[in-house]
């Protein structure tokens, strides 16, 4: 407790000096608190999430880091007694503000899931149904949409004569980058990935983190993952958390090679979690 | 237990013998249970089979006397002289239609009731409306009558139809089928009241299949930024077809055969009017009312009636076989 103080300290202390430093901010999670009922989850979170850039959440289960995640697009708001406290920003605007357009702010931060979720219809419409929620356009651009989504996701090739199958048809890695293709293809400006892999075999694992790199060129990304490779690998920034504290945020070399607190090499070298 | 677990192979002199004897004891079990099991299933196939045949004995003279004009004569007089004239088309068209009707308003609440309380219903209120559905289902045919007869019957005839019969009194094809008289007992009350009576099948049904949605699934659906209705209407719907359709088509078994509430209602008119606040009949009220004072070949014909109405249930039930096998092709799951 008192090294996670510390550290929000170092990271608060001359708080928008230290943040302006890193670069274009997309979102902004200051003195975050969420609860489940009465009970804590998250304890004053504060964070930003690069544009262009990837942000890994690490640490053990149930240190908050997908509900953090959850909270970036309001999914918590489906579940009465779970509340959030603080202030977010995306772009400057609050997302924690009860008028906000829910539908609108998650067409603009859109999120892929632990297990792949298709929808029960094709695999075109599962696209298109995305796409047809938000504008109206005729089929011809409809079709070139949904090319450019699928490609996106590496997915094209394999799916292109059999766009009318059921997007349960496919495998397992499949259906999880038709449901990458699906975020992608509503045109968000942050993507949340969480663990997207693990339910996914090596082979698909390393395609879903090859699209991360290559997404992360027009998207904002965060991903919760609890494979400590996979966020070394693919993110620009890793933030360890543990029991709803946010323990060290910094580059992910950093994180991975000289944390400076020792939960965290405690954690990334596997002596516990 | 555990102490046990390790001793016993030990304390046997011939494993081996043992077991063979062990294995031969429970071949003589599950070939019991096989048979026990084999045997109930065989019984409902000979019940059934036992019912059409004897459907079929009880109904021969009037299929003799009748033929097949049976099925189109709307005359219903079985004291006329000197042979009584019997036709099952008003029972036929009151099932149908009355069914229909009941379908047609029970379909859409139900599933509505369903879709608010999985979707929608604040917690508090969950319970307190699960429970009154499923006691709209627990209350016995015989009152869903008596209500329909002195309550909705005298207020549908007082009220309710003379305003419909003057509001489309010059829209052509609506002032037909609103038309006539008001009545206390007619087809349109007995509609109502059997959408009552199937209403908490279809929303048990469908509420207990809505709930197999997987949470994470509708959270992907929300997650790119659908409404309620949007995740409704294009993720759970069509992810719990087979469920919905399941639960209409028992709904649709049990309008088509409900007796006795109907038969306090409909005013067992075998006479088609074009109206919908005319009297009318369905084939089990036609039995039910007169069945006991019935002989001969009246007696025949009404059996041959109950035999039409397993025929009609059968037949969709295969459509909705059809239906769900098409639906299924597809969306090619």
């Amino acid at each position: 407790m008192s090294q996670s103080a510390a550290v929000l300290q170092k990271i608060d202390a001359p708080q928008v000096n230290d943040w302006t430093n890193l670069g274009s901010i997309k979102l902004s999670i200051r003195n975050l608190n969420f609860y489940y009922g009465t009970t804590k989850a998250l304890k004053n979170i504060n964070l930003p999430l690069l544009t262009n850039k990837v942000t890994a959440f690490i640490g053990p289960s149930g240190c908050g880091k997908s509900t953090l995640l959850r909270i970036l697009n309001r999914m918590y708001d489906l579940y009465p007694g779970q509340r959030a406290e603080g202030e977010v920003l995306l772009d400057g605007q609050s997302i924690l503000d009860p008028k906000l357009d829910i539908n609108l702010l998650r067409a603009r931060v859109g999120m892929v899931f632990q297990k792949p979720t298709p929808f029960p219809m094709t695999i075109y419409d599962n696209i298109a149904f995305g796409i047809k929620l938000y504008e109206k356009i005729p089929k011809s651009e409809l079709d070139g949409r949904i090319e450019t989504a699928l490609r996106s996701a590496a997915l094209w090739d394999e799916v292109k004569n059999k766009l009318n199958a059921s997007g349960l048809s496919l495998s397992g890695g499949q259906q999880q980058r038709l449901c990458i293709a699906r975020t992608v293809a509503i045109r968000p400006e942050v993507i949340l990935f969480d663990e997207p892999c693990s339910a996914l075999d090596p082979i698909s694992t390393a395609k879903i983190e090859e699209l991360i790199d290559e997404l992360k060129s027009r998207y904002t990304i965060a991903i919760v993952t609890h494979n400590m490779q996979q966020a070394a690998r693919c993110s620009d920034r890793t933030a360890f958390m543990y029991l709803g504290d946010l323990i060290e945020f910094d580059e992910t070399s950093k994180i991975f090679m000289s944390p400076s607190q020792k939960q965290t090499q405690d954690y990334i070298t596997g002596r516990f979690g | 237990m555990s102490d046990m677990a390790i001793d016993t192979p030990r304390a046997a002199a011939e494993p081996a013998f043992d077991r063979a004897k062990a294995l031969s004891a429970f071949k003589l079990g599950d070939a019991t249970f096989y048979w026990l099991t084999r045997a109930s299933a065989i019984l409902v196939l000979l019940m059934l089979g036992g019912i059409i045949i004897s459907l079929i004995i009880g109904a021969w003279p009037a299929m003799r006397a009748f033929g097949f004009e049976f099925l189109w004569t709307q005359r219903w007089a079985p004291s006329a002289h000197p042979t009584p004239v019997l036709g099952a088309l008003g029972p036929i068209y009151g099932t149908i239609l009355t069914s229909f009707i009941a379908m047609l308003i029970a379909v859409p609440v139900g599933l509505g009731i369903a879709i608010f309380l999985t979707e929608l219903c604040p917690p508090f209120l969950k319970q307190p409306i699960a429970i009154a559905v499923e006691l709209l289902a627990g209350i016995p045919s015989i009152i869903y009558g008596m209500w329909g007869f002195f309550v909705l019957g005298p207020f549908l005839a007082d009220t309710f139809e003379p305003a419909i019969v003057s509001a489309f009194e010059n829209v052509p094809i609506l002032n037909t089928l609103f038309a006539g008289p008001a009545s206390n007992l007619s087809l349109f009350n007995a509609s109502l009241v059997l959408s009552i009576m199937i209403l908490p099948f279809i929303t048990a049904i469908s509420r207990d299949v809505f709930a197999t949605v997987p949470p994470v699934l509708k959270e992907a659906a929300y997650g790119i930024g659908c409404t309620t209705w949007e995740v409704v209407k294009n993720v759970v719907l069509p992810y719990t077809r087979v469920g919905v359709i399941g639960g209409v088509m028992l709904a649709l078994g049990r309008a088509l055969g409900e007796t006795m509430a109907v038969t306090f209602i409909i005013g067992n008119s075998f006479r088609i009017s074009s109206s919908l606040f005319a009297p009318g009949t369905t084939i089990s009220a036609a039995i039910a009312s007169e069945f006991a004072e019935s002989d001969g070949v009246h007696q025949s014909a009404l059996i041959l009636l109950g035999l039409l109405l397993f025929v009609l249930t059968f037949c969709v039930l295969t459509a909705a076989r059809l239906m769900l096998r098409r639906l299924e092709k597809r969306a090619g799951a």
